[in-house]
């Protein structure tokens, strides 16, 4: 950036750059200043009560399993319900079942966070480039987008776990490498869009190379959609993986809520706890997850909400 | 009527693409896992020497990779899944005898959570902003975000377990076959669920934009009420959308029908590929996930021709080619 403001016609470019984010592109000229998307965001009541249990949910599995006592320690009465003692109940083989689940939230959230991460780094760099420079890399995106739009990455997750091994590493590799076409198709479809706009033109015009003016001049204004697809698929990625170590697809040694269910469903009669807590916990997660998202989703887009 | 059959020729083309990139990603799934080939065929089964030199030999395991793909290739499209290395029956016998418990399933839930969507999603676009709207679209957020599989487990615990209204496992009692009325509905309900929530949050979109669009301003200028435009103009038009999105639940409902399946001890294909998984039975496993993508294609191709049927601008685009072509 020093380079380029000592250089009159970087200079101005890089000024034109620097303001874009600040004054959208899209808005109506000559009208009253839009509220930024933050500011919106935290004006609604949803979104701080979901961040609120997001946050704590988070917070608790993270430090939980430091209070939280041992979760393979059998030395507790088997299948009591809950009691002061025990908040959440024992399991069968007198595991105390609160530690369990704090242990198992570490694991199901580092799952859906890892996830997360993953296919939103694949879908950024490939839509961009696709939505950038086009061609070929551009057909082959289009034709995964189409098979992955048919076939449900669901089935192939789980053949593909099942086959390969269910550690947990391979599990949030499949999950993300199926995960990322629908970010990509999204981030394309940006890219090509913001592409399009003047400032990007005059960047190009002032000789910038291609890959510096997708990361700071295309991507700020491009990121928007994909940070909405990105939160809600923590929570489809949670849910997928919850999925697999209820059908017993996972690591044996680590429980997750999902494999904590999948215990469960033999006792369902006589200890209700064991199916009751995990779930409730994933519900929570996910609904906070994805009421954030379309919080945010509103607060970026705050026209579609308003009646025509 | 030329530039449909092409339409057609190119769909057909392309599925069969399709099912071709999922066979070659299974057989390729199958190279990399762990252990000899022998050994992701058979799972682990005991067998006999002589069995997995039959093995060796029908896989042509002592070839080379490419040689092995396309027997592999030659024996799908033949329609030989191959045997199961845990019951020695085919392949494609299991899954024949398990299919209808599964469509059944899905046929059913596809068209409640079809009927309710419509009335819920209407509704919602008719009270746009208003309380009615806000608990149907809150709910439908809070219903897509449950796990569907806690969802089954939860009402196994509430009707057969506390109320003992139900039952809530298989899909009839123990030692008979085929499905009871009564051992369906914790099943479909479920199944519903989990298609009903996304159903709904399309309808309403949908049916919000058909309200803006000119002709709805026409039908309310000629004085028609309300009631009269959304059901007479808005709705038809509201509703196309649903046959795509009908189609993509079909792929969504069978893959979910797997850990569905098993919640309920229903005995379709999910439950059987299940249970091969745990057994390492991979022939049955990929065996269900070709039927399952096979399936998935046809319901692609019949949600096309379907569209074609109803929505008449669709004909009308391929009708003009035509002409313009004589």
């Amino acid at each position: 950036m020093t380079l380029n403001r000592d250089r009159t016609i970087g200079g101005s470019t890089s000024s034109v750059v620097g303001d874009a984010p600040s004054e959208p592109v899209l808005g109506p000229v000559g009208t009253r200043r839009r509220e930024s998307p933050t500011a919106i965001f935290f004006r609604k009541p949803t979104a701080i009560v979901f961040l609120a249990l997001l946050a704590a949910m988070v917070l608790v599995a993270l430090l939980g399993p430091v209070f939280g006592g041992d979760p393979v320690s059998t030395a507790h009465p088997v299948m009591q319900p809950p009691s002061a003692e025990y908040p959440l109940g024992t399991d069968h083989l007198g595991r105390d079942f609160l530690a369990r689940v704090l242990h198992g939230g570490r694991l199901s959230l580092f799952v859906g966070f890892a996830v997360a991460l993953l296919s939103m780094t694949l879908g950024v760099v490939i839509g961009s480039l696709a939505g950038y420079y086009g061609g070929a890399i551009d057909v082959v995106l289009v034709k995964i987008v189409e098979f992955f739009m048919a076939i449900p990455g669901l089935v192939l997750v789980l053949v593909a776990a099942a086959i390969l091994g269910a550690n947990i590493f391979i599990i949030i590799a499949i999950l993300g490498l199926t995960g990322w076409p629908g970010v990509a198709r999204i981030m394309r479809a940006e890219t090509a869009r913001v592409a399009q706009l003047g400032y990007v033109e005059s960047a190009r015009a002032a000789g910038f190379r291609g890959v510096r003016i997708l990361w700071s001049d295309i991507l700020p204004n491009a990121i928007a959609p994909v940070i909405v697809s990105t939160t809600m698929s923590v929570g489809t990625a949670i849910l997928a993986e919850s999925g697999l170590a209820f059908l017993g697809i996972g690591d044996a040694n680590r429980a997750t809520w999902g494999s904590l269910l999948s215990d469960a469903q033999p006792y369902l009669s006589t200890a209700w706890w064991m199916a009751l807590f995990p779930g409730l916990c994933i519900f929570l997660v996910v609904l906070a997850v994805n009421m954030i998202g379309d919080a945010i989703n509103d607060s970026l887009n705050p026209s579609i909400g308003r009646v025509k | 009527m030329k530039a449909i059959s092409a339409h057609y020729a190119k769909l057909l083309a392309s599925s069969l693409m399709l099912l071709l990139v999922v066979v070659t990603i299974l057989f390729l799934l199958l190279e990399m896992a762990p252990g000899s080939p022998l050994d992701a065929l058979i799972g682990d089964a005991p067998v006999s020497p002589e069995f997995e030199a039959q093995m060796v030999a029908r896989f042509g395991l002592d070839q080379p990779l490419w040689q092995r793909y396309l027997s592999y290739l030659a024996r799908v499209a033949t329609g030989d899944l191959g045997m199961s290395a845990i019951s020695g029956r085919p392949v494609t016998e299991l899954i024949a005898s398990r299919a209808p418990y599964s469509l059944v399933l899905t046929a059913w839930a596809l068209a409640i959570s079809t009927a309710i969507c419509i009335v819920l999603g209407a509704v919602a676009a008719r009270t746009r902003r208003r309380w009615l709207d806000g608990s149907i679209s809150g709910g439908s957020l809070v219903f897509f975000s449950v796990p569907n599989f806690w969802l089954g487990l939860m009402l196994v615990w509430l009707f057969a377990v506390i109320l003992d209204w139900l039952p809530g496992s298989g899909s009839s009692p123990h030692g008979e076959f085929g499905v009871r009325p009564e051992y369906m509905i914790l099943p479909v309900i479920t199944t519903a669920m989990s298609a009903l929530a996304f159903q709904t949050r399309i309808m309403r979109s949908s049916t919000i934009e058909a309200l803006g669009q000119d002709y709805i301003d026409t039908a309310r200028s000629k004085g028609l009420g309300a009631n009269r435009v959304l059901y007479r103009h808005a709705l038809p038009n509201a509703m196309l959308p649903m046959i795509t999105i009908i189609g993509l639940n079909i792929g969504n409902l069978l893959a979910g029908s797997v850990v569905i399946e098993r919640v309920f001890g229903w005995p379709g294909m999910g439950l059987l590929m299940v249970d091969a998984i745990n057994q390492r039975d991979n022939m049955v496993v990929l065996g269900v996930t070709i039927v399952m993508t096979v399936m998935i294609i046809v319901a692609n191709i019949l949600t096309d021709i379907v569209y074609g049927i109803v929505d008449p601008r669709l004909r009308a685009r391929f009708t003009r080619s035509a002409r313009s072509q004589a």
